[in-house]
This record gives C-alpha cells, structure tokens and sequence, in this order.
C-alpha cells in the first residue's frame, strides 16, 4: 500500500514537472524576462546618462537638481517595476518607506537626493543592465535550444539515423525544463527586486511598527467605547432603576402603603442593586483583573476553575513577566480557551506557559474536532495582531479531525522587567 | 398629565411608567423605539413626551433628533429628553427650534420625584426645564466668562434658576428673597446681557440661550 500511494506521489511530481510548460504561469513568466530586457536596456542608458551629466554639472547649480529628478525617475521607474513583477511573477513587494520631504523646493531637493530608497532604485537598473541579457539567454535561451533540436534534425535530415531520436528526446528533454530554467532565473530577479526595490529592513521595521502602533490605538478606542457602552447601558442605568425603586418606597410609606407592597418595592431595589454589583464585578475583570496581581499562574487556575471544559494548567516561570505581557498572555488564554469551549466540542485543554531564553510561550492544546484557522476578521486573527503589537506571534496547527494547538511565544527580555 | 415614554432601558421604562403612574398621571404608552414613539403620539398625543437620548439601532443621538421633529409635528406635545449624561451641544440643538415645551434632565432626577413632576408640568405647559448640571456646566464654560464676569454672585445664582425654567416665584422661594428682589436681578441681568425690553418672558429665554449658542 504505501509503496502504491509511494509511486502515485512520485508520479504526481513528475507530471507536474513535465508538463510545467502547459502552465498559463510559466508564459507570465516568460513573458516577464522578455518584456523587461528592452525596457532595463533603455531605463539604464537614460539614467545613467542623468546621472553622468547631474556628476558633471555638479559644480553647476544645475547639477543637484538633475540627480534628484533622476532619482526620483529610478523610483518611479521601480515602482512600475514592482507592479508589473505583480501582475506576471505574483510577486508582492510593498513600496519603500520615503524620507519625509521639509517644506520648499529645496527641502524637496534634500529629501530626495538623502533617500536611501532611492539611490538603491537606481541601482537596480544598473545591476540589471548585466542581469538582464544574461537571464535572457539563460532562460529563453533553454526554450530555444530545446525547440531548434528537436525540430531541426526532422526537417533536415532525410534518411534515418539512430542518433536522431536520441538527440530529439534530447531536445524534448531540454525544451521540458525549460520553464524551470526560467523560474531558476527568476530567483535572482525576484531577490533584486526585494532587496533594490522593498523596503530596507528597518524601513520594512518602520512599517510595521506603524501598523502595530495603529492597531493598538484602534484597539484601545474600540475597547474604551465598549467599557463606556457596558457602564451606559449596565450598571448605570441600573443605579438610576435603584433609585427609582427608593423613590417607589417613599411614595408607598407616604400612601401608607401595606407593608408587604413596600417589602416588595424594596426587594425589587435590592435585586437591582445586586445585578449592577455584579456587572461591575465582570467589567472589571475585563479590563483587568485583580487576581492577576498575584500572577499568571494564580489568575489562570481561577480561569481553568470556571471553564465548563476540564482544563489543566502547567505555568513555569522563573520569574514575573512584565504586567503589560502578563495581562496579553491572560487575556489570549481566556479568548482560546473559550474559542476551545465554544467551537472546538473539546473534553480536554491543556494550557503550558512558561518563559524560556526571554521568550514567553503559551500553548493551548485541545482535543477537539480542529478545523480552526486565522481567517481574516476572525476571533483568532484579532488576537494574532494584539500579540503582534508587543512583537509576538501567534500560529494555528489544527487539522480537520483534531487536535487543535495554539502556539503564542511573546519575546520578554529581563530588561524590559525593571522597565 | 397624559404622558408617552420612549426609553430602551427596560428597567428604566418600567420604574418610571410605575412612578408617575403612582402620582396619578396617565402613561399613554411605553415604548423602546422612535418608530414606536411616533405610532403612539400620532393615535393619541400627550401632554409631554419623555424621551430617551440615546434610542436604538445606533444609541447615539436618535432620541434628540425625534425630540425635535416631534416639536415641529405636534406643537401640543411637550418633550422632555432623558439623559444619562449632559451634553451642551444636545441641549443647544434642542433650543435651537425655539424652547417653549422642550426639557432636558438627567436620568437620577426621577428620584426627586417632586421636582422631576413640576419640571414636567412646566415643559407640558410650554414651558422650559434644564437640568441644573446643565446650567453649571454652561457656566463653566470659559467663553463666557467674560459675559459672566458682570454679573454679581446674586444675579448668577437667579440665572442658574432660571435657566432651569423656573418662575420668579419659584426662584425667591429658593433663595428666600421677596419676589420684587427678584425681578430687580431679571432686569440687571437684561441690561447687562444688553437685551432691550420687549416680552419679559422671552427675554428670559434670550438670556439663557445666549450661553447656549455661543
């Protein structure tokens, strides 16, 4: 049986490679190298030509103003670059951070001609006028030597001679791995298009510190507006209710009421009173909660406690996260742990924290009937980006059929402790 | 009274409804919603109309915003808007379509049920009632302080009272002072809010509005 479905798999691959050239992306890709070569060919004679007379005239005013308008073209240029290496190769590249310009003409000037980004935009055409033909002749040059072998020998030798469809499978051969010549090629010119034409690495570092930090401030209002909604709506106006129960019991004892009527007002007070108690009770806990001062693992064995799943819990911490971290780590265990209750159809969770290497980790593994996945939107992306903003990660391993584990490792480095 | 109320809160709804219904007024109908609230007033419409600030589907400002066109559709009926919290800007649009038979009070005023009741006569009359958090918060405000600043402890204190809707007698009951004390604050309130002598009682609400739209 599995030297069966062994074979089948190899079968499957092999297909797959051989017929790599049927692909509508092997001609996308294709097409790229084609279309590229002229366009690098001309973008980097009239760059460098820009770049050449902005050096010269440097001495001139005119000079400055000529490499920043080439500069600014290379960028242009790279983002045409990058939105073509979309639509054909399906390569996602985001746009490089640029320097913000300062006010006038020449804070313009400044701006650009201080751009890493774009010194590094220019370079790529330069590198690419190398590149380019020789990806080229590489690439296209498998498809056309695969193809002239095997349809020179048919059309011009007549009579038949064993080497020739030696030399025709040959070809075939060639003409087949074709398409992963290409895609080999391609590599080269993808890791260009990263490295010349993304965002440098503590650009990319800016970026996403900027979508984290938008996050949190989101998160954050969305929170406040929820607390103020459940006070409005809750306890509130279930004070204002108390009150107006008093009011019905004064105006009962002035009536001179019978005394069972103003028992009943007063217990229905009482009642209300109880409810708005225990509302602000759950509020609290939600924002935060007191027995989380004692420590995670105290706070997650009160969670464990009143989850109608059975749940154990193993906390080794050699010493106290942060209280920020701890109350994240809280909060995404509840949320998990409730999704496991919920969704999952679990009898069993098993909650692990413990902080190895300034790293937190948290696992909860459930035996569920799986399934679950970072849908966007979903309840388990939401957490995956409130743990990105303290530069955590969160991943899903949950097959269909079970179990499901959720991985969160939170980095917590000891400085940021006495912090 | 004949009296509508429209608040989501059920035991908000329900504890007033018993309240007035206690003190011997009617309670026409109780209901959560605009739609609701304009069903009940057009098959009968009451003395005064209490109504919730803050009403489904958004529970932002619906309450408001039926308050008014209720003034504007029928004139008979006063409204009295409910409210958790004072908002000035709330209480300046709500003036702004004139503030005869309009209110504006917290929630918590109900269990003064005396004054929460005369406040709803005044608005069922045509009159106005603001609640005081409203008139302290219009004090506070630091644009007027200039206005403010010419105006005597005394003559504060008068215009806070009246800014609540309540009548020269009332406003000497509650600072124990003769009525004729009264009116000689009024009218140096008047000259020093420069509004010339026309119909007292809307000269009254001259001086209020001006904190109000400022």
């Amino acid at each position: 049986m599995a030297a069966a479905g062994g074979a089948r798999e190899c079968w499957r691959v092999m297909r797959s490679e051989l017929t790599a050239i049927l692909q509508p992306q092997s001609r996308r890709e294709l097409a790229y190298l084609l279309l590229v070569l002229p366009i690098d060919l001309i973008c980097a004679a009239l760059l460098l030509l820009g770049t050449f007379f902005g050096s010269v005239l440097s001495i001139t005013p005119l000079g400055p103003w000529l490499l920043a308008g080439v500069l600014r073209a290379a960028a242009g240029l790279g983002a045409k670059r990058r939105r073509l290496a979309t639509r054909l190769l399906g390569e996602r590249v985001t746009a490089p951070v640029r320097s913000p310009a300062e006010p006038g003409a020449f804070g313009w000037r400044r701006a650009v001609l201080s751009d890493p980004a774009g010194w590094r935009a220019l370079a790529y055409p330069l590198v690419k006028v190398v590149v380019a033909p020789l990806s080229v002749l590489l690439g296209a040059g498998f498809y056309a030597y695969g193809f002239a072998m095997m349809s020179f020998y048919p059309l011009q030798e007549r009579d038949f001679q064993a080497w020739v469809p030696v030399t025709w499978f040959f070809g075939l051969a060639v003409f087949l791995s074709a398409p992963w010549t290409v895609r080999l090629v391609l590599l080269g010119e993808r890791a260009l298009i990263h490295g010349l034409l993304g965002p440098s690495r503590s650009g990319q570092r800016m970026t996403d510190l900027q979508e984290s930090r938008d996050r949190a401030v989101k998160d954050a209002d969305i929170t406040m507006r929820r607390i103020e909604r459940d006070l409005h709506d809750g306890a509130q106006a279930r004070l204002i209710g108390v009150g107006m129960h008093l009011a019905m019991v004064r105006e009962l004892i002035t009536a001179d009421a019978s005394p069972d009527t103003v028992v009943k007002a007063v217990d229905t007070a009482q009642d209300t009173l109880s409810t708005a108690v225990a509302e602000l009770r759950d509020l609290v806990r939600g924002i935060h909660p007191p027995v989380l001062d004692n420590g995670l693992d105290a706070a997650l064995a009160t969670v464990a406690a009143g989850s109608p799943v059975p749940v154990t819990v193993e906390v080794s911490l050699p010493r106290r996260p942060p209280p920020a971290l701890e109350s994240i780590a809280y909060f995404t265990v509840c949320e998990l742990l409730t999704n496991a209750g919920r969704h999952s159809g679990a009898d069993e969770v098993t909650i692990r924290v413990d902080l190895r290497r300034d790293v937190l980790r948290l696992r909860v593994h459930d035996n569920g009937r799986g399934g679950a996945f970072l849908r966007a939107g979903g309840g388990l992306a939401g957490l995956s980006e409130r743990i990105r903003v303290v530069d955590g990660r969160l991943s899903v391993n949950s097959p269909a059929g079970g179990p499901t584990v959720v991985n969160v490792e939170i980095p917590c480095p000891a400085s940021v402790e006495r912090a | 009274m004949r009296i509508v109320i429209a608040e989501d809160s059920t035991i908000l709804r329900e504890g007033l409804a018993q309240l007035l219904a206690v003190r011997g007024h009617d309670v026409l109908a109780a209901v959560e919603d605009v739609p609701a609230l304009f069903k009940a007033v057009a098959e009968e419409p009451p003395d005064v109309a209490i109504v919730d600030i803050r009403l489904p589907p958004s529970h932002t400002d619906e309450g408001l915003r039926a308050a008014v066109r209720l003034r504007q559709q029928w004139p008979g009926t006063g409204v009295l808007i409910f409210s958790q919290y004072v908002e000035t800007a709330f209480v300046a649009e709500l003036l702004a379509g004139g503030s005869d038979g309009v209110g504006y009070l917290l929630k918590e005023r109900v269990t003064k049920l005396d004054d929460f009741i005369d406040a709803l006569h005044r608005v069922a009359a045509g009159g106005t009632a603001l609640d005081p958090d409203v008139v302290t918060q219009l004090f506070g405000r630091t644009r007027h302080r200039d206005l403010l600043a010419e105006l005597t402890p005394r003559e504060r204190e008068v215009l806070a009272l009246m800014a609540q809707g309540r009548t020269n007698t009332a406003i000497a009951a509650a600072i124990r002072v003769t009525e004729r004390a009264v009116e000689k604050h009024v009218t140096n309130i008047f000259t020093k809010f420069d509004l010339p002598p026309s119909d007292t009682d809307h000269r009254r609400v001259l001086a209020v509005i001006r904190y109000l739209q400022n």
